[in-house]
C-alpha cells in the first residue's frame, strides 16, 4: 500500500479524515519524542526543573490518545472501512496506545531524574544510561518516520534495533549491581538508575511494536509473534512494497 | 501555381501522345493516374519520415512536397531549440537552489511537500523521492513546529532543536506566496545559539567576578574617607572615587539582574502584589533621593492586586521613576497612574522633561543605549534600566509602551495582561 493509495477513495472527505488521523498520530509522536528528549536531558544535566516540567506535560499525551481514539471509533462507525483502510485504522489505534505508554515511561524517568538531580553523580556520569537513552530515542524517531512514510523496510530495520536495547539494558544492570556491591551508600541511586534503564527498555519494546504495526499496515502481515528473519524473507519474496 | 501548370502540361503531353494512337482521353487519364501515383508515393515518404524519430534527417523532395517537408523540419528545429533552452534554465535553477546555503521546501496549501532542495533534505532528514506529497509536519514533528504551522501566523520564525541530543538548532520560517502556497526556509543557527549562550554566560561570570574586588575597593575608600586625619587635598578626589565606585557597583548589579532575567526564560508565577502600597513606597523613596525633590503625583485608580514577582516589579517601577526624575526639570512634576481595564493592568509614568526624539524610540530599551551620551554620564545610571524594565515585563507576559515628544516630556506605560490582575479582597 503506497501512501498514494490512500487517495483511491470514492469519498474525498473520507480520504481527508484518514489523513487527518495520521497527522494527529504523528503530532502525538512528536510530543512523545520531545518528552523523551526532555527526560533524558533532565537525567544527564541533573535538571530537576526540566524533569518536573516533563512529568507535568504527560496529561497532554493522554489527552491526545483519547482524542485520536474517538476519531478512529467515529471513522469505524460511520465509514465501515475495509482492506487497507481498515488495517490503517486498527494499526493507528494500537500505535497510540503504545505511544501513550512511552509517554508514561518518560514521566517515570523524568520524576526519577528530578530526584537524582540532588544526588551525587555516579563515577561514570550516567554515560551508559545516556547512550541507551539515545538509542531508544533514535528507535522511536525511526519508527515514527516509518509510520509517516509507510516504509516497511525502515520499520523492519528499526524493529531489529530492539535487540541492541535489550543487550545494553542487561549490561547496565550488571554494572549497577557492581556499583552497589562496591559502595553500599550508592545502592539507592543504583536502584533508581535501574528503574530508569528498565523504562528505556520498555520504550524500546513499544517502539518495536509501532514498527510491527507499520509492517502490518503496509503488507497486511501480522508479525507480532514471528521472528524478524522470517518476516524479512517474506517481504523480500514479495518484492518491493505491495 | 507551378504545380497546376505542371499537371496541365503532363496531361496535355499525354493527350497529345494519345492522339497519335487515336486514344487521347485514355492517354490523358493514364498520365493523370501516373501523376497521382507519384504524388501518393511522395505522401507515403512523408508519412514514413514523420513516423520515424529522425526528424532532423529530412528527405529530398521537390515541389510542394519539398516545401512541406522543409516547413515541418523547421518547426521541429524550433521546438528542439526551445526545449533545450528550457532544460538549460531548469538545470540552472536546480544548480542555484542546490547552492543556496539554506534549506528551501515548497508546500501546497495543505502543507504537503511539493519540492525541496538538497540543503533542506540534509537539515530536515528528508528523502528525495519518497517524501514528496507527505505533510511536512508528519516528518518534522517537534510540537513547536506543529503549533507554528497550525497557527498560521508566520511573522516570526520558530527555532527548533534537532539531532540526537538536541545539539543542533534550526530556524524555520514559513512565507506565504502565490495562491495559498507556502515556502519553508530552514537555516542552521547552532553557531548563533552557541554564541548567544557564550555571551550570556560571559556577562554573568564577568559581572560576578568584578563584584568582589569592587566591594573591597569601595570598602577601603569609605574607610579612608572617614579617616579624621585626612589630608584635605585628598578629600575631593576621594569623594569622586567613592562616587565612581558606587556607579560601577550599580552597573554591575544591573548587569547581574539582567543576566538573571535572561537566564530564566519561563513566565513568572508570582504572588499578589499590592501595587498601590508599592507606589506609595516608591514615591517616598524618590522624594527622599534628590533635591530639589521631584513632585510625584500618584493617581491610583484601582485597588486590584497584581500577580507578579514583587522584587522584579519594584525594580522595574523604580527604574521608570528614576528615569523620569533624571530627565525632568528640577522639582518637576511626575505623574504616576495605575489603572485596570478589560485589556489588563497598566502603570503609566509621565514626566514633563526634555523628551525623546522619535528616531531614538526603537532603540531606547537596548542595553547601554544613550540618547545623549554626555548628559547621561553626568546624571549617572547604568544605561541598563530600560532593558531591565523590558525584560521584567516580558517575563510577566506584558509589554512596554513609550510615547514621547522632544521638549515636552515622555510617558512610559507598563501593560500587564488581564490574567495577572486580581481584584482586591473585599475587606481591606
Amino acid at each position: 500500500m503506497e501512501a498514494a493509495d490512500l487517495s483511491h477513495h470514492t469519498s474525498r472527505r473520507f480520504n481527508e479524515d484518514l489523513e487527518r488521523v495520521r497527522s494527529k498520530v504523528l503530532a502525538m509522536g512528536g510530543l512523545v519524542e520531545q518528552q523523551l528528549s526532555g527526560a533524558i536531558g533532565a537525567l544527564i544535566d541533573g535538571d530537576s526543573k526540566l524533569g518536573k516540567s516533563v512529568a507535568g506535560n504527560d496529561y497532554q499525551v493522554n489527552g491526545m490518545e483519547v482524542s485520536i481514539d474517538e476519531e478512529c471509533s467515529r471513522i469505524l462507525a460511520t465509514r465501515a472501512p475495509a482492506a487497507g483502510d481498515l488495517r490503517m485504522i486498527v494499526a493507528t489505534i494500537k500505535t497510540i496506545t503504545d505511544l501513550e505508554r512511552i509517554g508514561d515511561e518518560c514521566e517515570k524517568i523524568a520524576l526519577i531524574a528530578s530526584r537524582l538531580a540532588n544526588d551525587e553523580r555516579p563515577p561514570d556520569h550516567y554515560r551508559k544510561v545516556k547512550h541507551l537513552g539515545w538509542i531508544t530515542q533514535s528507535m522511536l524517531h525511526k519508527a515514527l518516520d516509518a509510520f509517516a512514510r509507510l516504509d516497511a523496510e525502515l520499520a523492519l530495520a528499526t524493529a531489529r534495533e530492539d535487540r541492541v536495547v535489550d543487550e545494553e539494558y542487561e549490561a547496565i544492570q550488571r554494572q549497577s549491581i557492581t556499583f552497589m556491591m562496591e559502595d553500599p551508600r550508592a545502592i539507592r541511586r543504583a536502584l533508581d538508575v535501574m528503574w530508569v534503564v528498565r523504562a528505556f527498555e520498555r520504550i524500546g519494546d513499544h517502539a518495536k511494536n509501532v514498527c510491527e504495526y507499520v509492517i502490518y499496515m503496509v503488507h497486511g502481515k501480522d508479525i507480532r509473534h514471528t521472528s524478524l528473519e522470517h518476516v524479512e524473507q517474506e517481504i523480500r519474496s514479495r518484492g518491493a512494497r505491495a | 501555381m507551378a504545380v497546376a501548370a505542371r499537371v496541365a502540361l503532363i496531361a496535355a503531353v499525354g493527350m497529345a501522345l494519345g492522339a497519335l494512337f487515336g486514344r487521347p482521353a485514355t492517354m490523358a487519364a493514364v498520365a493523370l493516374a501516373l501523376i497521382l501515383a507519384r504524388e501518393f508515393q511522395q505522401l507515403l515518404r512523408l508519412q514514413r519520415w514523420l513516423r520515424t524519430d529522425r526528424l532532423d534527417e529530412a528527405p529530398d523532395a521537390g515541389g510542394v512536397w519539398g516545401d512541406v517537408v522543409g516547413m515541418i523540419a523547421r518547426l521541429h528545429r524550433r521546438k528542439q531549440y526551445h526545449k533545450r533552452r528550457l532544460l538549460r534554465l531548469l538545470r540552472e535553477l536546480r544548480r542555484s537552489t542546490a547552492a543556496i546555503p539554506d534549506g528551501v521546501v515548497l508546500l501546497n496549501p495543505q502543507a504537503e511537500i511539493l519540492w525541496f532542495n538538497r540543503m533542506a533534505a540534509r537539515l530536515l532528514t528528508l528523502r528525495s523521492r519518497t517524501d514528496v506529497g507527505l505533510r511536512i509536519d508528519n516528518l518534522v514533528r517537534q510540537p513547536e513546529f506543529v503549533r507554528y504551522l497550525a497557527a498560521g501566523v508566520f511573522a516570526q520564525p520558530v527555532v527548533l532543536r534537532s539531532g540526537t541530543s538536541g545539539e543542533r538548532f534550526l530556524q524555520l520560517h514559513i512565507v506565504r506566496y502565490g495562491a495559498g502556497q507556502l515556502l519553508l526556509l530552514v537555516r542552521d543557527v547552532t553557531r548563533q545559539e552557541q554564541l548567544e549562550t557564550m555571551r550570556k554566560e560571559f556577562v554573568a561570570n564577568a559581572s560576578h567576578e568584578l563584584r568582589s574586588p569592587l566591594t573591597v575597593i569601595a570598602g577601603y575608600l569609605e574607610m579612608l574617607a572617614n579617616e579624621p586625619a585626612l589630608d584635605p587635598a585628598v578629600a575631593g578626589p576621594l569623594q569622586e572615587m567613592r562616587r565612581q565606585a558606587t556607579r560601577m557597583t550599580g552597573i554591575i548589579e544591573d548587569l547581574l539582574a539582567l543576566s538573571r532575567l535572561e537566564a530564566d526564560e519561563g513566565p513568572v508565577e508570582g504572588v499578589d502584589v499590592d501595587v498601590a502600597h508599592l507606589l506609595e513606597q516608591l514615591r517616598r523613596d524618590a522624594q527622599a533621593g534628590s533635591s530639589p525633590a521631584p513632585d510625584v503625583q500618584l493617581q491610583v485608580e484601582s485597588a486590584s492586586r497584581l500577580r507578579a514577582d514583587p522584587a522584579l516589579v519594584q525594580s522595574a517601577f523604580a527604574n521608570l521613576l528614576d528615569n523620569a526624575a533624571k530627565y525632568s526639570p528640577p522639582g518637576g512634576t511626575i505623574t504616576v497612574r495605575w489603572w485596570t481595564d478589560a485589556a489588563g493592568a497598566h502603570l503609566a509614568v509621565q514626566d514633563h522633561g526634555i523628551g525623546i526624539a522619535a528616531e531614538h524610540l526603537p532603540r531606547l530599551t537596548e542595553r547601554f543605549y544613550r540618547v545623549d551620551a554626555g548628559r547621561s554620564r553626568a546624571t549617572g545610571g547604568s544605561g541598563l534600566g530600560l532593558a531591565i524594565v523590558k525584560h521584567v515585563l516580558q517575563r510577566h507576559g506584558g509589554s512596554l509602551e513609550i510615547v514621547s515628544a522632544e521638549g515636552q516630556g515622555s510617558t512610559f506605560t507598563c501593560h500587564f495582561p488581564p490574567e495577572r490582575v486580581h481584584a482586591a479582597a473585599a475587606a481591606a
